[in-house]
């Protein structure tokens, strides 16, 4: 679709969601009239920069529903992700909505060169995260035969990848290359004893470096796929020319904002990915900031797709880790760990990569009366404290007591993240 | 179709199927089974040649009564087809796959064409109608997701009803406890014996769980009491369903609110009992072992497939208006054991240690079950060759078999390694499960 055609097309769109928000969204309402916008401001795209932001933190106060815009028979899906304290965020769907999220990434993986006939091992997790039934949906739309593996059990992932013909996979790019590594020790190349060509990766920041690792040592195409389950999950991907994630313009609505101030930035500038989604029902989404750092490139891809183009995701804004394609607020486990009256308040987390796998250290200091020199003791409350952080993360963290007042005290801002890994 | 006496309450997703005359059944069945038999033979080499060394052929079948010629289809046959054996469609057809547990290392897989999805689907669809749920309900889906098709399959049949499904998977009880009262999960789908823990920790946590009216219930057996104590507890309706993955995944037959047996979908499934030992086949209201021949399959047509579920067909009409039922599964006909909702085999476990070297080929398996879950300790001797003395050296291989188990099992099994020529041999038919878990069934 020609450029100005597609900005004509988003501009009807947006002027639509912001109406109806305006009528039957009280969120949104109350936003606009507090930012002192009306519908009727909205003449051009630009005017998107009127309407105020959304924040992460919007959606854990309006926990678990009160930012939809669906009834109870139109939602046919919830996720749950990762919060920054306490609750989780909680995104719905209508039918609808499930229908646009799995066209845009059956338009991506088409993209990839995938299509019917490839058999497609969708090795992100199955359930709350939207990662694997996302993926499983969009593979299921281009007609590919699509084999729900889900994580874990590596050396049953490799059997199935040869036995079945895999020709792709969907995972974090860090599995991709333990799954290579596990095979090697196995006897079995990937490259020359597997039909796999092409890897569909993301939900963890990864280089160029590790692409060129990945495609020179497994012998595929690794293509780059963006999206967060704010925005209904994974959503956009490169395309054969690996040159940018391919925004699709009549779903999603993307700025680029300076994270200190707002202000819009240009093309080929790094920023805050700010989205608004066009085209969501039960869970609207107006000029998200997604707090991942990326720019905006500038031009027509040559692929020959004249949908907008961001670059790989080169950071945060916030705090937010992301361990083996889960992301962790510091904050989560300090809430987490506040619950716990065995342990203080001063902790560390110590994040590394052992192998291709990235591990996470929760060290924390014992509280002074949970204090004891018998070994029982410590070892059950170092078992209660990582079945805690287990069950409020969705990891499992190692944990590591020490005694009161060894960890160190900041002034200023505290530094409670070692973060060693190289990527 | 006359639908008096059919009480008030039942709702129906597909009412001219679930309630179609006798007579128009059986000439459906007879026109799906020689479509199913002849695709079967065209296009599955195995079949081919099973058929022709039977001596039938998918003409010879005039009659629903002619299936008695066609023979049997097992389990260990499907082994012997790994991976695509049984494939009847090319695999540009094929849009998923499913495996589940096999005889022995290698899983059973199973395919699926998008019809087949839609079949599937759809059977789910009438079985959550049929116990009262519709678009208003919230429903928690708390099974494995992913190869298994507990999961996928009701997660399909759910969106098709058009409930609100919340993807729980397994694990991580409490949450899944925060989210039934946070978002008033009216529907819950587990395993009998996850529910129960997931009450008593409900209790703990002082969470009422009011908003939850109906439960399904699968994947292993449950008994009556057990149902009882589902229903008190969880404060909800509890309703039976059966299936495996050689016949799609869940939902092949289902309770309706009667809650006497099961309801088989035999527009899709044709269904008889045998005597296990002779292949015989027995009268309505003797217990027997299940066989099916899915009537609609297309990517992997089977005939005759012995279940090795033990049930029978019950007699009488069901005032419902649905067709024939079978009773509650009573047993097995072979040594399948059912862990967590997990199939294992005892065969599958002997492949893991006689591949290795650091333990013997003797073993013995004792299933329990604490806090209502089901713990499976594999007792096994070890390999002098591999012992030096260390301690270290035992906690090495411990956990190098427990790894193998639960990569080849699917399930995370307690390994105890005891001395060589300490384990009972057995001269005759090996007793080498002990469970202890009591009334199952």
């Amino acid at each position: 679709m020609p450029v100005e055609d597609l900005k004509k097309q988003q501009f009807r769109l947006l002027k639509t969601l912001v109406y109806r928000l305006y009528s039957f969204s009280p969120f949104y309402h109350d936003r606009m009239k507090a930012a002192g916008v009306h519908p009727d401001d909205i003449n051009t795209l630009e005017d998107v920069r009127k309407l105020p932001f959304m924040y992460k933190r919007d959606l854990r106060d309006n926990y678990p529903d009160h930012i939809f815009t669906a009834t109870q028979d139109e939602l046919v899906r919830y996720h749950v992700s990762s919060g920054t304290t306490g609750k989780p965020t909680v995104v719905g769907y209508t039918r609808k909505d499930l229908d646009n999220w799995t066209t845009a990434l059956a338009r991506s993986l088409t993209a990839c060169g995938l299509g019917r006939g490839d058999v497609i091992q969708v090795a992100y997790g199955y359930g709350l995260f939207t990662g694997g039934l996302g993926m499983h949906y969009g593979a299921e739309r281009i007609g590919a035969t699509v084999v729900p593996a889900s994580v874990g059990n590596t050396e049953r992932q490799i059997e199935l990848m040869q036995d079945l013909h895999v020709t792709a996979i969907a995972c974090t790019p860090s599995y991709l290359i333990h799954l290579g590594e596990t095979a090697a020790k196995m006897g079995v190349s990937i490259k020359d004893d597997t039909s796999l060509r092409v890897g569909v990766l993301g939900a963890e920041p990864w280089s160029e470096e590790m692409r060129r690792r990945i495609q020179d040592e497994l012998g595929i195409r690794a293509y780059d796929i963006y999206g967060t389950s704010e925005l209904s999950g994974p959503m956009f991907t490169e395309c054969s020319e690996q040159n940018g994630i391919h925004i699709w313009g009549d779903l999603a609505l993307i700025e680029i904002v300076d994270p200190e101030t707002g202000r819009v930035l240009g093309p080929n500038e790094r920023g805050e990915l700010t989205i608004t989604i066009l085209q969501k029902e039960a869970f609207p989404m107006i000029r998200y900031r997604t707090g991942d750092i990326t720019v905006m490139y500038d031009g027509v891809c040559a692929c020959g797709r004249t949908h907008p183009r961001i670059g790989r995701i080169s950071g945060r804004v916030d705090d937010m880790l992301i361990i083996r394609g889960i992301n962790v607020f510091p904050s989560q486990v300090e809430h987490t760990l506040m619950g716990i009256p065995e342990v203080g308040q001063h902790f560390q987390i110590v994040v590394d990569r052992k192998g291709s796998l990235d591990t996470m250290l929760v060290r924390v200091e014992l509280s002074p009366e949970a204090f004891s020199d018998k070994i029982s003791d410590i070892m059950s409350i170092r078992q209660k404290v990582g079945a805690i952080l287990r069950s409020s993360l969705n990891i499992s963290p190692g944990v590591e007591l020490v005694e009161p007042g060894t960890l160190p005290r900041y002034e200023g801002k505290a530094k409670i993240v070692i973060d060693r890994r190289k990527i | 179709m006359p639908c008096y006496g059919i009480p008030q309450y039942t709702m129906f997703w597909n009412k001219d199927m679930e309630t179609i005359s006798s007579t128009d059944l059986e000439e459906l069945q007879l026109r799906r089974l020689r479509r199913t038999v002849r695709h079967a033979q065209e296009n599955v080499p195995f079949y081919t040649n099973r058929l022709k060394e039977a001596g039938v052929s998918a003409d010879d079948i005039r009659t629903l009564d002619d299936l008695v010629k066609i023979p049997f289809t097992r389990k260990t046959d499907l082994q012997a087809g790994y991976p695509f054996g049984f494939f009847a469609v090319p695999m540009k057809q094929v849009v998923r796959i499913h495996t589940t547990s096999g005889t022995t290392g290698k899983p059973t897989v199973v395919g699926y064409t998008r019809q087949d999805l839609e079949n599937w689907s759809e059977l789910i669809a009438r079985n959550m109608t049929m116990i009262g749920l519709t678009e208003d309900d919230i429903f928690q889906n708390a099974v494995n997701y992913g190869l298994f098709t507990g999961g996928l399959g009701f997660h399909y049949g759910a969106e098709k009803v058009g409930m609100t499904v919340i993807p729980s998977a397994t694990g991580n009880t409490k949450r899944q406890i925060e989210m039934i009262d946070d978002f008033g999960v009216t529907a819950l789908h587990c395993t009998p014996s996850y529910a129960l823990h997931l009450a008593e920790t409900a209790e703990e946590m002082g969470a009422s769980l009011e908003t939850l009216r109906i439960g399904i219930f699968g994947a292993e057996p449950w008994s009556a009491n057990m149902r009882h104590e589902l229903e008190s507890k969880l404060g909800l309706k509890a309703f039976d369903s059966y299936g495996m993955s050689e016949m799609y995944g869940p939902g092949a037959a289902f309770e309706c609110p009667e809650r006497e047996g099961l309801h088989f979908w035999h527009d899709s499934y044709l269904i008889e009992i045998i005597d296990p030992a002779t292949g015989e086949r027995l009268p309505d209201g003797e217990r027997g072992e299940l066989v099916v021949t899915p009537l609609v399959k297309e990517a992997m047509p089977l005939l005759r497939y012995r279940t090795g579920d033990i049930t029978m067909i019950i007699k009488d009409d069901c005032p419902c208006g649905r067709g024939r039922r079978i009773a509650r599964l009573s047993g097995r006909s072979d040594d399948m054991l059912v862990i967590r909702g997990i199939n294992v085999f005892p065969s599958q476990i002997e492949h893991v240690l006689l591949s290795r070297p650091e333990v013997g080929d003797q073993f013995m398996v004792y299933i329990d079950r604490v806090n209502h879950l089901d713990e499976m300790t594999i007792e096994v001797e070890l390999n002098r060759d591999y012992f030096s003395g260390e301690l270290q050296d035992l906690a090495t291989v411990q956990k190098r078999v427990s790894g193998a188990l639960r990569d080849i099992l699917n399930l995370r099994t307690t390994v105890t390694l005891v001395e060589p020529g300490s384990l009972p041999r057995f001269s005759g038919k090996a007793k080498r499960v002990i469970d202890r878990r009591g009334e199952v069934f």
